[in-house]
């Protein structure tokens, strides 16, 4: 295989709901798939046309560096990097189909059991909703752990967490809690509300704390509250994490692979690993971190917004047990149901 | 005198009962053992213990001939003989059990035991107990450290980890049982590295509600020192680190950014001089060294002589079948006799029989990680041990 030329022919961008995919094909009908966010969908389509028509796409990290190097256009910084992650994501997705196994196998891993959490955070605030997402998702997919946004009324964040408590202990004596507080705290106020919030309950992480250049305030948060801060929610370049690693300013890392990517989300991952800190996925559409998460030797948990892809998208990752199993489909395992 | 030859003897053992900790619950009783014996022109041989006698053959070039009474100068010369791979895993063993023969040797050609030619002032040091528990039920918990308690030994070391409740359960029950020699029994625990340092926070700060801890061991991996730190700044206990480490090198992070309260020491620091080098460094720095266990407690030679020791770890699993020994446990503390050396004598009928016909029984060291160790908690499955039945 690695003798014959492999070129990527061809470069779609279409769009499926709110979300648009980018199709990388070989001239002898592979196809990687990349999902993202419709703002991407014209940057991806520029930069595939420049730099992945005609390029071998086997060599992913090499084309990341190519891809990451260039300035961004009109449109943002953001953007820009957002289009790179998707296309880093389809790239990897052809390269383990070229292949013909899984991307777990061609990243390296074994059958991947992610330890997976379910996230509320955009979902309705009604308590009861809450409370009965969560209940299906404890009885449905064994899921042990849940976040939810907190940190607008203390009263709501009480009722809730004790909800999101009780519906959990259908799978775990001991749920583990995480709140997002949306940035609605400064890293100063953070620490009352979080100290209220611990004599009742045992959080395992707080993240979404307003400034994060504010590295002394998120480390003296740290040490002011028995959770952990959890930083990197879309952080889309590898360099958004160096002064957090650098300034011990959070215990837990979140990798969000629909802005950084996966080689990317790699690189931070065996950084992190150096310095003892945990990393925790991101929810990405068809769930396809569960095929990362196994060459993560520091993943603690990956997050889940929709056990079940929408109609539109067929995955091959299963949620079950509280953890998330990939399957043996070639690539990442998404394919697209027709319009 | 001269150092003439060696023999590295191993056997594999069946301990008296099962040993577990947060990492393998439930338990092994197999003990792979090793002998390391140094042969001299003068007829004494000098005696180690350990687990690294079988890598001796590589590193015995560096010592063949010398006069084993200049045991420190001999350290020097095979720690420069493995200076480019370095001291480390293997040849670190080999050179600790090495070192320990030769300070038998130096002792025995003295007449004497090693804790007098170390120059402590007696033979003497005090106990604590540690029942490497988690594979014990709560009563065999209980009848544990009463019958520490019954020695006189008043403070006890919990394996801790995987299961909040449980662990508050059983340090209750450890309290109770070492109250007949204490009315403040001190309380440890030990998680073995199964947390990470917000984890150890969460679960150590949830444990002080209800427990004056004395020191919480391995609350963050072994060589970071700035989890250790976090966890040392949140919690009111002492933080104990080092029974995995090797060297002083190993050791120096850990001092230097005051990473620890309380430094383990081992056999497998080097030997007896590696290890002292680094109690000696720690008491530099006003952190206090604490033995870790050994067959028939026969470290508590060296730590008799180390200025900063408070006590060291019993844990009586009865692992001695092939030993005979010159020490006991008298009002709490290790007494060590008057015999030569280490005070350690290999029953050789024992060891051939258990070389002939090596017992079987349930699992086997070293302890391997448990899953989502420092990552989420996979709490004991039912059965797993005998406290997790409901």
């Amino acid at each position: 295989m690695t003798g014959s030329p492999i070129r990527i022919a061809s470069a779609t961008v279409t769009r499926r709901a709110g979300c648009c995919v980018v199709m990388l094909a070989t001239g002898d009908g592979m196809t990687g798939i990349g999902i993202g966010d419709v703002a991407v969908g014209a940057q991806a389509k520029k930069i595939a046309t420049a730099m992945l028509v005609d390029a071998d796409p086997r060599g992913v990290t090499g084309l990341w560096q190519q891809m990451s190097g260039t300035k961004p256009a009109a449109g943002g910084a953001k953007t820009h990097r957002r289009a790179i992650a998707m296309l880093d994501s389809a790239l990897w997705d052809l390269k383990a189909r070229v292949n013909g196994e899984p991307l777990w196998k061609t990243l390296g891993g074994a059958r991947p059991r992610a330890n997976a959490y379910a996230s509320a955070a955009g979902r309705s605030r009604n308590v009861e909703e809450l409370s009965a997402w969560f209940t299906r998702m404890a009885r449905d997919h064994g899921l042990q752990g849940g976040k939810l946004r907190a940190g607008l009324r203390r009263e709501c964040d009480r009722e809730q967490l004790a909800r999101m408590r009780d519906a959990l202990a259908r799978s775990a004596s001991e749920p583990s809690l995480m709140i997002d507080a949306a940035q609605r705290w400064s890293a100063r106020q953070a620490i009352g509300w979080v100290r209220a919030i611990e004599k009742e309950f045992d959080l395992t992480w707080v993240e979404g704390v307003s400034d994060k250049r504010d590295l002394r305030g998120l480390r003296r948060l740290s040490d002011a509250i028995n959770a952990a801060v959890c930083i990197g929610a879309g952080f889309s370049a590898v360099a958004d994490f160096h002064p957090h690693l650098l300034q011990r300013s959070a215990d837990v890392i979140e990798l969000d692979i629909g802005a950084m990517g996966i080689t990317a989300a790699l690189q931070v991952a065996d950084a992190a690993y150096g310095l003892e800190l945990p990393v925790t996925l991101a929810a990405v559409n068809g769930n396809i971190h569960a095929q990362v998460a196994g060459v993560m030797p520091n993943c603690m948990s990956i997050e889940i917004v929709d056990p079940v892809p929408p109609p539109w998208l067929a995955s091959d990752v299963g949620i079950a047990g509280g953890r998330a199993i990939a399957g043996d489909l070639p690539g990442n395992g998404l394919r697209l149901e027709p319009a | 005198m001269k150092i003439t030859g060696f023999r590295a003897e191993s056997y594999l053992m069946k301990m008296d009962r099962l040993v577990g900790d947060a990492n393998l619950p439930g338990g092994v009783e197999m003990l792979p053992g090793s002998i390391l014996y140094l042969d001299t022109d003068l007829g004494l041989t000098g005696i180690s213990l350990g687990y690294g006698g079988a890598a001796v053959e590589g590193l015995f070039g560096a010592i063949e001939g010398a006069d084993p009474r200049e045991v420190v100068a001999l350290w020097i010369r095979m720690n420069d003989f493995l200076h480019k791979a370095g001291n480390e895993g293997a040849a670190c063993a080999a050179l600790s059990a090495i070192d320990m023969a030769l300070w038998d040797l130096k002792a025995k050609v003295a007449g004497e035991p090693l804790w007098r030619t170390l120059g402590a002032k007696q033979g003497r040091v005090k106990a604590y107990a540690s029942g490497l528990d988690y594979c014990l039920s709560d009563d065999e918990l209980f009848a544990f450290y009463r019958r520490m308690a019954e020695l006189g030994i008043r403070d006890g070391k919990l394996k801790v980890g995987l299961d909040l409740k449980a662990d508050l359960r059983r340090l209750g029950i450890m309290r109770e049982a070492l109250s007949v020699a204490s009315p403040k029994p001190g309380l440890m625990i030990d998680s073995n590295e199964y947390w990470s340092p917000k984890q150890a926070v969460r679960a150590i700060r949830r444990m002080e509600r209800h427990f004056k801890l004395l020191w919480v061991e391995e609350p963050a991996r072994r060589w970071d020192y700035h989890g250790l730190q976090k966890v040392r700044r949140q919690v009111a206990a002492k933080v104990a680190s080092g029974e995995n480490l090797h060297t002083l090198r190993d050791v120096y992070p850990l001092i230097a950014n005051r990473a620890v309260d309380v430094l383990n020491v081992w056999t497998g620091q080097s030997g007896v001089t590696g290890l002292r080098q680094i109690a000696h460094m720690a008491h530099m720095h006003g952190i206090e060294v604490s033995m870790m266990n050994a067959q028939a407690n026969y470290m508590a030679q060296v730590a008799a002589a180390l200025p900063n020791h408070g006590m060291m770890e019993v844990v009586d699993p009865g692992r001695e079948h092939c030993l005979r020994w010159d020490s006991r446990i008298e009002d709490g503390h290790i007494v060590l006799g008057d015999a030569p050396g280490f005070g350690i004598e290999v029953d050789e009928a024992k060891l051939r029989a258990l070389q002939a016909s090596p017992p079987v029984g349930r699992g086997k060291f070293p302890f391997p990680r448990r899953e989502g160790a420092g990552l989420y908690i996979v709490p004991p499955a039912p059965g797993e041990v005998p406290w997790s039945g409901d």
